[in-house]
């Protein structure tokens, strides 16, 4: 059987890892205890060899350094809009669909690291923008920062399904997006617009009436619809974002959506649009409970509806292979 | 009845050929953009025992491929240390002539495609899936992906990637798909029983060499220069694959033949040793392009198979080449290949599957071959009709015969003549 099996950090100068070093290697099956290869999941450099030739030993893991936070504006009583000026190498680094850091305050123990998405990063001046949401201790510590953050990354696992989207040309893509998820729906939404996609923004008017990223949206020139999303008396899609959603699908011929949202959201939503149209592509953002971002903590771990176990700060997999229930028997 | 053959090496063009002279629908999956593989850098027909084997083909109905190498020849009749009226194929234009073959004989390739799994249906193959998570569903398969590489293999078991004809990096590695049909992988053996053993020779750039020697391979298709002694290495001979060519005296001669490139007989030879020697001043690899340090590693990935070369433990799997036992050379492969070939179809028609009579080579090697590496010694030889133990056995059976007339009379005296030509569906 077919397994899609991809680690973000594979090939990258960040491979092989502490997980090939324990032989644990999520795609090379000679650093996963094997003295032959079975290269099922190449992504185009040979991690062994890589391994080899850096003698026998994981690359340097990133680290925390500290940046100049240039703007923090409270957006909402909960909501954080952040920039952060960085060095030009993680400005570039993080330009990327799925790009996330973790977070501290300066002089906070390495526990208070909390991930966070990039919904914009400057490659000319050098400033990331990131949104935030307030939502327990490390979070809050982050309220703390005065003029200096600690940054550790970057990393790309912030989006499930890249494989769909990466190389996406000419096409016609619908974001669904509530809340903070809206911010690393902005980076995917600048990248897809670079490549000629038509993209089609539906976001929840949550309680503000409208969503902090709409105005970037509109900038890259997406259409946007703000919709009132979750009907929260028994956590279901709301009629009017169905009828939205139902109208979009019959003038648009979508490859790929993407949902922005709580776990919850995206079972919702993704077997809603898999009862339309079986064909048609999922992503998700990155729900997955992160502590080290390496793969090694395990608070990250998920286990898929073929019974595999996989690391979701490194390793991608096909969103519709975790929230479609074939049955269909979710109560969208 | 749809056949899908995976991997377009020379095993896998003749698998192809045959099954579609059987009458069967075909297509070849192949994860480069070249058919023949290796054979891209091989060149070398007809020696020994391979003589008898291209001829009993012929007069078997199943010598396309071998009648197109013949045309691709550069030089006929050519005699090395070791190696009698050998063949030399022009590795520059014959892959092109394939390919037109295979297309004019209305077989589809998909190219650049690397099958990665497969799809079970209790011990069927329902279908295969390509990188891309693509299935492709088959009613039967041959698997002729070879025992070569890839890079981690040959870092392993080697000197490491030497950027040789198969280009894992480009294209992607090598799986073993009757591995992931849940068929364990058999490996060869060095003589100190590590696994694996380096492909036997390296190619130098033509025009890097002095005039004497272009013109001399012109004229003749070999050059023999005596190493120098200090740099003579009779150890390397015993890693390497082709043990009809491990013999002393191309440890202590730099063997080269006219293949289009000129193929040096040795696994690999340090760039800055082999330009001391005279007409070797200027002289670079073109393959591998690290031809200096290392060669690609072979054998690590045979599937136990039966005489039928179908797979033992799955019912529509067959096999030919290396990825069929430890075969060395084109020839071989062909042979094998083609077999695979004609009993994939039958199978698929529910038919009984066939053996090659042992009265010839071409039947007899494959199940000597079966035989032997069933012992730990066995896993130690190599098996071709250009020499080592299978040449003498040749040999000693009276199965090396010369006379193409003598051989067609044998096959008629079967009544075997054309067998390969029937059309079975």
């Amino acid at each position: 059987m077919f397994k899609f099996v991809d680690c973000i950090d594979a090939g990258t100068e960040y491979c092989p890892c502490y997980l090939a070093e324990k032989g644990e290697c999520i795609i090379c099956s000679q650093l996963r205890g094997r003295v032959f290869c079975d290269c099922l999941n190449w992504k185009g450099t040979c991690i062994y060899q890589e391994y080899t030739w850096n003698n026998n030993k994981a690359k340097k893991a990133r680290e925390f350094k500290e940046y100049t936070v240039k703007k923090l504006n409270m957006i909402r009583d909960d909501l954080i809009l952040m920039e952060v000026s960085v060095n030009p190498y993680l400005a570039k680094q993080l330009n990327n669909i799925g790009a996330f850091v973790f977070l501290k305050r300066p002089k906070s123990p390495q526990c208070f690291a909390t991930p966070v998405s990039i919904m914009k990063s400057d490659i000319k001046n050098n400033i990331i923008t990131l949104a935030i949401k307030i939502l327990g201790v490390k979070t809050k510590d982050i309220l703390e920062c005065k003029d200096k953050i600690e940054i550790k990354g970057p990393y790309w696992n912030g989006v499930q399904g890249q494989i769909f989207i990466k190389n996406l040309k000419n096409s016609e893509v619908l974001i669904s997006a509530r809340g903070v998820a809206a911010a690393p729906c902005v980076m995917l939404a600048n990248k897809l617009k670079k490549s000629n996609n038509n993209v089609v923004v539906i976001l929840d008017k949550g309680r503000s009436n409208e969503n902090f990223a709409k105005k970037e949206f509109l900038d890259l020139g997406c259409k946007v619809y703000d919709v009132d999303m979750i009907k929260y008396s028994n956590y279901t899609l709301k009629e009017e974002l169905k009828q939205l959603i139902i109208e979009l699908m019959r003038k648009h011929d979508f490859k790929v959506t993407v949902s922005g949202g709580s776990d919850e959201f995206h079972r919702l939503y993704l077997n809603f649009i898999y009862s339309m149209d079986k064909d048609i592509k999922f992503v998700t953002i990155n729900n997955s409970l992160m502590t080290c971002g390496e793969g090694v903590c395990g608070s990250c771990q998920l286990k898929l509806n073929n019974g595999q176990i996989i690391r979701g700060c490194k390793q991608q997999y096909n969103p519709a292979e975790v929230f479609i229930n074939i049955k269909g028997d979710v109560n969208i | 009845m749809m056949v899908i053959v995976i991997g377009g090496g020379w095993a896998g063009c003749a698998a192809a050929l045959q099954a579609k002279k059987c009458g069967a629908e075909v297509l070849i999956i192949e994860k480069t953009d070249m058919l023949l593989g290796l054979g891209n850098v091989g060149g070398i027909i007809r020696n020994n025992g391979r003589w008898t084997a291209a001829e009993e083909m012929i007069a078997l109905g199943g010598g396309d491929l071998f009648e197109i190498a013949d045309r691709c020849a550069r030089h006929k009749n050519v005699e090395f240390p070791g190696h009698k009226h050998a063949t030399l194929y022009d590795v520059n234009i014959i892959e092109a002539e394939v390919r037109k073959y295979l297309y004019s004989m209305g077989i589809n390739i998909m190219f650049e495609n690397r099958v990665v799994d497969v799809e079970m249906e209790g011990r069927r193959i329902k279908s295969v899936y390509l990188h891309d998570g693509t299935e492709i569903e088959g009613d039967v398969f041959i698997e002729t992906t070879g025992s070569t590489g890839p890079i981690g293999n040959c870092l392993r078991y080697g000197n490491g990637c030497s950027m040789c004809i198969l280009r894992c990096p480009s294209y992607g590695p090598r799986i073993s798909i009757s591995m992931r049909a849940g068929v364990e992988d058999l490996q060869g053996l060095r003589g100190d029983e590590s696994f694996g053993a380096m492909s036997g020779s390296c190619k130098i750039e033509k025009d890097s060499l002095s005039k004497e020697l272009q013109e001399k391979l012109d004229k003749d298709g070999v050059v023999i220069i005596p190493v120098p002694k200090e740099d003579i290495n009779l150890d390397k001979l015993k890693n390497k694959v082709c043990q009809q060519y491990a013999l002393k005296e191309f440890a202590e001669n730099i063997v080269l033949l006219d293949t289009g490139h000129a193929k040096l007989m040795t696994s690999y030879y340090p760039l800055e040793k082999l330009r001391k020697i005279p007409g070797f001043e200027r002289a670079r690899f073109i393959d591998p392009y690290s031809g200096g340090k290392a060669n690609s590693i072979r054998y690590l990935s045979m599937a136990p198979r039966d005489n039928h070369m179908k797979v033992i433990g799955i019912d529509n799997l067959f096999v030919g080449g290396e990825k069929s036992g430890l075969f060395v050379g084109h020839t071989e492969a062909i042979v094998t290949g083609t077999l695979a070939g004609y009993n994939a179809v039958r199978s698929g028609l529910g038919l009984n599957l066939v053996e090659l009579p042992t009265s010839l080579a071409v039947g007899d090697i494959i199940k000597f071959e079966n035989e032997s590496k069933q012992t730990i010694e066995g896993l130690k030889q190599r098996y071709t009709f250009a020499g080592a133990i299978y040449f003498e056995r040749m040999k000693e059976l009276n199965l090396y015969i010369t006379d193409v007339e003598k051989i067609r009379k044998k096959v008629e005296g079967l009544f075997l003549k054309d067998f390969f030509k029937n059309k079975i569906i």
